[in-house]
């Protein structure tokens, strides 16, 4: 192994990297941390959720919104039953192992980025930004951290409905009543 | 799926969807040969999410009773990740790995639904009492069923087919080092050559260190960073030294007893050898008030002990066991003592020998890849102890992934002589 090579390599790899990392400091920087804001305790709203098996369809087409889906009742023992078109499921009331918090995420005044953009936009952003400079990022480091995003607590949910049993059917003479 | 009302009312008038009345309620409870007295009062409506809601503004976070804990204190919850790492949920105290789950089930997730309890007047029965109670009796009157059922619209505010759950991990404050490395400060004289625009303050490296305020608070300690003109610094090894040296040397010359080291003292002394705030720093990081004596301070034996062994500990070089330990122990202020354990994460004593040695190797130059680092290990030091290993592996363990389990994955084990080793794998 010839000695002298190798060091030179490792000084111009161990430049990259310091440049590298200048580089996403710098990017980090623009967009993090993303904050979760808690309202106040106090008015932390509680919202249920209905848990079904696979997905709900809706034959007429793409638009779904402000349709109705379905009735839930419960009868005097505290068991939903959902009527869905002609199907009527039996399901549980169930406390969540594990509460799910709502996340609500309140735009800014660029507007972009999301939970799922930090995660996979890496590539567009890294290309963008390696042409900066070890001084431009460094000098926007210096800048004080732009907040682009943050998400609020809208909700906890604590209890679910889960229908888990397949759908019967309801057998009826429909045609008299609807 | 509905096609019972909807398709028609769709049809007729797309504007207005159709909404959902007491009579159909009541005739569908018919269809369904349910029992209306068996149910409870209140019919809730359930639809799909307006078209205003934009579908990716919300998220559904799933909490362990930490999160939950501080959400509920009104606490708040920070992302925390750079294009180069994967994004961590941090609370001010821990720091967890984020991960997209994706169910096949559907959450409708509904504001306002009210649960079986709030839709009932009277108290609800024990579920024991009766079997199904869907298919009971049909032989009922039906002309005061609808005397009291109410029917409330609810909308669905969004379907989910994911949710975001969480892991707690260790914190990742390697970065903190990182950084801090590149602006050693080795004294007022080498400033000039600090490039300033490396320099960054406490606020800053809490933003990008992907940990807990807690945790970082930690970090600093663990890496000896302190506050120096507002920005955070840590000491160029031999710099630091130098001046603890100073410092411990009033031990002797002012004749204090080691739990009695005046804080005022020690920086009028230092005066015009370290700048004051270095020296605070330093004074801060490496001493206790001392219980019971007001004032006085003890150094911390274990870092004291620590900062001398790596100044003695030149990478690349090979002590021998006991002429290592009595110039440690010789280079310590009077009434302390070095200890094989000071040495965690900083060096290593290979026992294979006939003469045991201690080699230096300082965890915080590892790879940060566990393969890689692991076969660092194993190239410095074939056969290892768990003991010997942790603190080079601790640090990718986390609440449910133990040292051991780290070891089983990663390394062999075999036993000799009733002590068990780990070698490599390869």
């Amino acid at each position: 192994m010839s000695k002298p090579a190798d060091t030179t390599v490792n000084a111009k790899v161990l430049f990259r990297c310091e440049k590298l990392l200048f580089l996403f400091v710098f990017t980090l920087y623009s967009k993090m941390p993303i904050l979760i804001k808690t309202s106040s305790p106090t008015t932390l709203e509680e919202y249920a959720i209905v848990e079904l098996q696979g997905d709900l369809e809706i034959r007429s087409g793409e638009n779904i919104h402000n349709l109705f889906i379905g009735d839930l009742y419960y009868n005097k023992y505290g068991q939903p039953i959902l009527i869905i078109g002609h199907h009527i499921l039996q399901g549980r009331e169930q406390k969540l192992e594990k509460p799910f918090a709502v996340l609500e995420k309140l735009k800014s005044k660029d507007g972009k980025s999301s939970l799922n953009d930090t995660n996979m936009d890496s590539n567009a952003t890294l290309n963008r930004t390696i042409d900066c400079t070890i001084l431009d990022s460094t000098v926007a480091l210096e800048n004080k951290s732009r907040q682009n995003t943050e998400y609020v607590v809208r909700a906890l949910c604590t209890k679910k409905l889960i229908f888990k049993s397949r759908p019967k059917p309801i057998i009826a003479n429909v045609a008299t009543s609807v | 799926m509905s096609e019972l009302e909807m398709e028609v009312d769709l049809e007729e008038n797309e504007e207005k969807p159709y909404v959902r009345t007491l009579e159909d309620v009541q005739s569908i409870i018919k269809h369904a040969k349910l029992d209306a007295k068996n149910l409870t009062q209140v019919t809730q409506a359930l639809y799909y999410p307006s078209s205003t809601m934009d579908d990716d503004n919300l998220k559904l976070l799933e909490l362990d009773t930490h999160m939950h804990q501080q959400i509920r204190l009104g606490q708040k919850l920070y992302f925390k990740g750079g294009h180069n790492e994967k994004i961590v949920l941090c609370t001010e105290e821990k720091t967890y790995d984020v991960k997209g789950a994706e169910i096949s089930n559907s959450l409708l997730l509904v504001p306002d639904l009210k649960f079986a309890a709030a839709t009932s007047t009277s108290p609800l029965k024990s579920p024991r009492a009766g079997t199904s109670s869907l298919e009971t009796s049909l032989n009922d009157d039906d002309d005061d069923v609808s005397v009291d059922r109410a029917l409330e619209q609810r909308k669905v505010l969004k379907i989910f087919h994911e949710y975001f759950e969480c892991r707690e991990i260790r914190p990742r404050y390697r970065k903190i080092y990182e950084l801090l490395q590149l602006t050693r400060y080795s004294g007022p004289e080498n400033e000039e050559y600090i490039d300033r625009k490396l320099l960054f303050t406490y606020d800053q490296l809490l933003d990008t260190v992907q940990c807990s305020r807690k945790q970082f608070d930690e970090g600093l300690i663990q890496f000896r960073a302190m506050e120096f003109e507002g920005r955070m610094r840590v000491l160029e090894c031999e710099y630091e030294m130098r001046i603890v040296n100073f410092m411990l040397g009033l031990l002797s010359e002012n004749s204090w007893a080691l739990d009695e080291v005046e804080y005022e003292e020690t920086l009028s002394a230092l005066e015009g050898i370290a700048p004051t705030e270095i020296v605070k720093g330093l004074f801060r990081i490496y001493t206790t008030p001392t219980d019971g004596k007001e004032g006085k301070y003890t150094y911390k034996e274990s870092l004291v002990s620590r900062i001398i062994a790596q100044n003695i500990l030149q990478p690349e070089l090979k002590f021998r066991k006991d002429e290592f330990m009595s110039t440690w122990q010789e280079a310590l202020p009077e009434g302390m003592r070095c200890d094989e354990k000071f040495l965690r994460g900083l060096g290593i004593i290979d026992r294979e020998g006939i003469t045991p040695c201690i080699r230096s190797l300082v965890e915080e130059l590892l790879p940060t890849n566990i393969h890689e680092r692991m076969r660092i290990l194993f190239k410095n030091k074939a056969r290892w102890t768990k003991e010997e290993m942790e603190p080079y592996i601790e640090c990718f363990s986390t609440p449910t992934l133990s040292v051991s389990t780290l070891l089983a994955k990663h390394a062999r084990s075999l036993t000799e002589n009733g002590v068990r080793y780990f070698v490599s794998k390869h």
